[in-house]
């Protein structure tokens, strides 16, 4: 059975514009870690995450009080045994003050149509599973990337970082239901959307492409198809090959966005 | 090789690094592009050009300083389809370029190569220009660094870079100072026509090859002082300065023309060009070079003499030093230069003290 419930300490969204981000309770909370004072979860993984969405959503704001193209931040469980404590992860989320409008108690069967049902527009998972399977049913999916205490790049308050990038490599290898092109698309537009609300120096959403493989032709294109889908890139590297996890570390994304650029 | 970049992470990481490289260097293979696949960079020697060492950006660096950020990239965005021209580091580019090729025709399967990279800090969307500017002049770049505004220096490291060219002299420091082979590039005033079959890199001698510690006695205690004190050190090794491991890294090219029996048609050539003089202090440096098992093809000793008519009879593609004065004197006979900001040079000018500026940030 599949519930959605809404957090009634935090302003709901304006359904028709918003970017509906879910992300998993397991990414979110370290299960079994209670903090024994409040008898809650304490923080994993997805914390910073969710501040720096909440960063971009005040500045959001802070341009324009009556904007509606926000980020909605919806906690979902992938498994039968988080979506017995409903209860439990409620409260958590309540005591961290996190900024996530609603909640879906789903398992591992359901989650995928959870996510579609609710409009979903990025579904955040540390699990590569969730990532893949939620990926080819047309959700636009991601890993939650783990974050190093100190970043040579700086960041004031937490700004979100996004990586785009491209593996062709691998995305010979997993093949995904054609329907779901237009998806990773949407998604990307949104995103782009909402950069240009800011400008080019002073954005709390900063958005990488990195091209992983192939040559400076790949670049270019990139940048072009990006541009036509109205996203303005800030930074773009081209590695041809060299390995990825150097850059990783420098860059220090909060996820990484394989979008599935069809020529 | 891969003495020239440190060790890379545990053994059981490497076999699926090694299988990446694989996948990557089969998926370029299969883009049937006539453009040669870019070498791994483990065991490349990476040289990582600034946008505006490679290309001419002078008005639009003025549009930038007086208009600000947002002009800037929209004229650029504007002009995308204008190749940018030529700036200081791109004859060196192609002379790079031409010693690939040769590499390659000698040793087909071999990573042993220059791997040119632009590293720069301009935004993403001038990136459209720089690339149809690189596609204009068939340059063999495939590796790009924009980092929308942030300093390369965490860059430089991610992408193994040996040398670092650019016109900014704060990042170039910057670069220095975490052990990158860096300097800043000048714009030479006269054109001089420059070998397109050989690569010729001109090095001055203390304070970029070797330390800034016998120029501390000459600055401190004179030229008197300086000479005994290099007859009496003659066979104590220099320490090392940061361009050695530049010099090192076109040895190891060097050698392999060598082993092919090219010694005499080499494509590159390397020049000391130091203002020691041979009788009374070039031993040591001759004796230090030796030490470290490095060579170098032509070692011109000018005991003070200026540097510029020498250099514009050699006409590098690049010359090093650590003194403006040099600089100066070498870009006014139409060599390009390339300052070194390391060592006591930098708090002198023309032999006088500089008056030491406030405390930077």
């Amino acid at each position: 059975m599949v519930s959605v419930v809404l957090n009634t300490d935090v302003k709901q969204e304006d359904a028709g514009n918003a970017v509906v981000v879910a992300v998993t309770s397991r990414a979110l909370f370290e299960s079994g870690l209670e903090d024994d004072d409040a008898g809650v979860w304490k923080l994993s993984l997805a914390f910073p995450l969710l501040q720096a969405v909440q960063k971009v959503n005040d500045c959001l704001l802070e341009k324009n009080p009556a904007e509606s193209l926000l980020l909605d931040v919806l906690l979902i469980t992938t498994d039968s045994q988080h979506q017995k404590l409903s209860s439990l992860l409620i409260s958590s989320t309540k005591h961290h003050g996190l900024g996530v409008g609603k909640f879906c108690f789903a398992s591992e069967e359901t989650f995928v149509d959870s996510l579609l049902e609710n409009n979903v527009q990025l579904f955040l998972s540390t699990n590569k599973d969730e990532v893949q399977t939620a990926s080819q049913k047309g959700v636009p999916s991601a890993m939650l990337e783990a974050r190093k205490k100190d970043s040579s790049v700086s960041c004031q308050r937490e700004d979100l970082r996004v990586w785009l990038d491209e593996d062709l490599i691998s995305l010979r290898d997993s093949a995904s239901e054609p329907g779901s092109r237009h998806s990773p698309q949407r998604f990307l537009a949104k995103l782009g959307e909402i950069r240009q609300r800011f400008s080019v120096s002073d954005s709390p959403l900063w958005i990488s492409l990195v091209i992983l493989h192939g040559s400076r032709e790949n670049c270019g294109k990139r940048l072009k198809t990006l541009r036509s889908l109205g996203v303005s890139v800030d930074d773009v590297y081209c590695l041809a090959g060299a390995p990825s996890e150097p850059l990783l570390s420098v860059l220090q994304p909060h996820f990484r966005f394989n979008c599935c650029f069809m020529d | 090789m891969s003495e020239i970049k440190p060790e890379g992470p545990a053994a059981a990481a490497d076999s699926s690094e090694e299988q990446d490289w694989a996948a990557a260097k089969a998926f370029f293979d299969s883009l049937k592009t006539k453009v040669p696949r870019p070498p791994k960079p483990q065991f490349a020697v990476t040289i990582a050009v600034s946008s505006r060492t490679l290309f001419n950006m002078v008005a639009e660096r003025k549009i930038y300083e007086e208009e600000g950020l947002e002009k800037y990239v929209a004229f650029q965005v504007e002009h995308e389809d204008e190749p940018l021209s030529p700036g200081p580091a791109f004859p060196f580019v192609k002379a790079l370029m031409n010693v690939n090729s040769r590499l390659r025709q000698l040793y087909p399967d071999s990573e042993e190569l220059f791997d040119i990279v632009l590293m720069t800090n301009n935004h993403a969307q001038v990136g459209v220009r720089l690339i149809n500017s690189i596609n204009h002049y068939g340059l063999t770049i495939e590796r790009f660094c924009m980092t929308g505004g942030q300093s390369p220096i965490g860059y430089l490291k991610a992408y193994m870079t040996n040398l670092y060219l650019s016109k900014d002299s704060e990042k170039v420091t910057d670069a220095i100072e975490e052990e990158i082979a860096a300097a800043t590039m000048f714009m030479r005033q006269s054109e001089t026509e420059l070998s397109d079959t050989q690569l010729r890199v001109a090095f001055d001698g203390d304070a970029v090859l070797f330390s800034d510690e016998s120029e501390i006695i000459v600055k401190q205690h004179g030229l008197d002082t300086f000479f005994e004190h290099e007859k009496k050190f003659e066979n104590k090794p220099l320490a090392q300065g940061p361009l050695k491991c530049f010099l090192e890294a076109l040895g190891k090219l060097q050698r392999k023309f060598y082993a092919k029996n090219e010694r005499m048609n080499c494509p590159i050539r390397t020049f000391l060009v130091t203002a020691r003089s041979a009788a009374s202090s070039g031993a040591r440096v001759l004796k230090t070079l030796r030490s470290w098992g490095l060579e170098i093809d032509e070692a011109l000793f000018l005991a003070g003499a200026p540097k510029g008519p020498l250099l514009q009879k050699i006409k590098p593609h690049i010359f090093f030093d650590d003194q403006m004065f040099h600089i100066e004197g070498a870009k006014e006979l139409g060599t390009i230069s390339a300052h070194v900001p390391y060592g006591i040079g930098q708090k002198y000018n023309r032999g006088k003290l500089i008056e030491e500026p406030a405390e930077k940030k």
